[in-house]
């Protein structure tokens, strides 16, 4: 009989007070990490999912605390798949660009390396509110 | 995060240490524009930063202009490759002056 590996699959609530994100950014190196990618790419991982937690706490929520974050990093045969719900204000998706190299804007910085890091993103309006999502997929050496 | 600001002739340098993040930010860029409002030159020494996100090097931009607007100079000194993985992702290392050292970075190497 064919078997299936088990894979991992974690979920957070996670109040949208900056002073938690140490806490995720701990976790995700680690579970990056285990999945297998090097430390560059922990790091940079990492960073984008901080940068979509912030992106959250300051455009859906406006830097209330108060607010609902639900993070879940499923693991497949392919890589890794982050999810991030909110029910906060919905994105305004003509502010949601590319930035220009070398420039000194201040917006944008997130969204740019979270473009930068992950294959996919994705952002869509659904029952329970906004949801972001992407896709890092590891890349086999051998 | 602890920070410190330290006067070198009529230069003002200041050390961070630790994670500049959406939380912490807010108190780098307080010390950053007090600083720079009682130098010429401010000289920003970033090797022991452990982390940086984009609210940390937003903050790094925001100073830079303030410090074109009043004729001063604002220079980034001993970045380690944690912060340039950042700067690199970003692609913002050219509008700053960067320095190895501090000493270069005051010009008195």
């Amino acid at each position: 009989m064919e078997t299936r590996a088990q894979r991992i699959h974690i979920k957070f609530s996670v109040p949208s007070d900056p002073r938690y994100l140490p806490v995720i950014r701990g976790t995700m190196g680690s579970l990056a990490a285990a999945i297998g990618w090097d430390e560059a790419e922990c790091r940079a991982i990492v960073l984008a999912v901080d940068e979509a937690l912030a992106n959250v706490i300051r455009h859906a929520y406006h830097s209330r605390p108060d607010g609902l974050m639900e993070l879940e990093f499923r693991e497949s045969a392919e890589g890794l798949e982050i999810s991030l719900l909110d029910n906060g204000d919905a994105p305004d998706r003509s502010k949601i660009c590319a930035r220009e190299i070398d420039c000194d804007q201040v917006g944008g910085l997130g969204t740019h390396i979270i473009r930068e890091v992950m294959d996919t993103v994705s952002y869509e309006e659904c029952p329970l509110g906004n949801r972001f999502v992407a896709i890092k997929r590891l890349r086999k050496t051998t | 995060m602890k920070i410190s600001v330290r006067d070198v002739a009529d230069a003002k340098v200041v050390e961070v240490d630790g994670e500049v993040d959406l939380g912490t930010s807010p108190d780098l860029r307080r010390t950053l524009f007090e600083a720079l409002s009682g130098a010429r030159r401010l000289a920003l020494n970033l090797g022991e930063i452990r982390y940086i996100d984009s609210s940390g090097i937003a903050t790094l931009i925001e100073v830079l202009k303030r410090s074109q607007n009043m004729q001063k100079e604002f220079v980034l000194f001993g970045l380690n490759p944690r912060v340039l993985e950042v700067f690199r992702l970003t692609h913002v290392i050219r509008i700053f002056q960067v320095f190895q050292t501090e000493q270069e970075a005051l010009g008195t190497s």
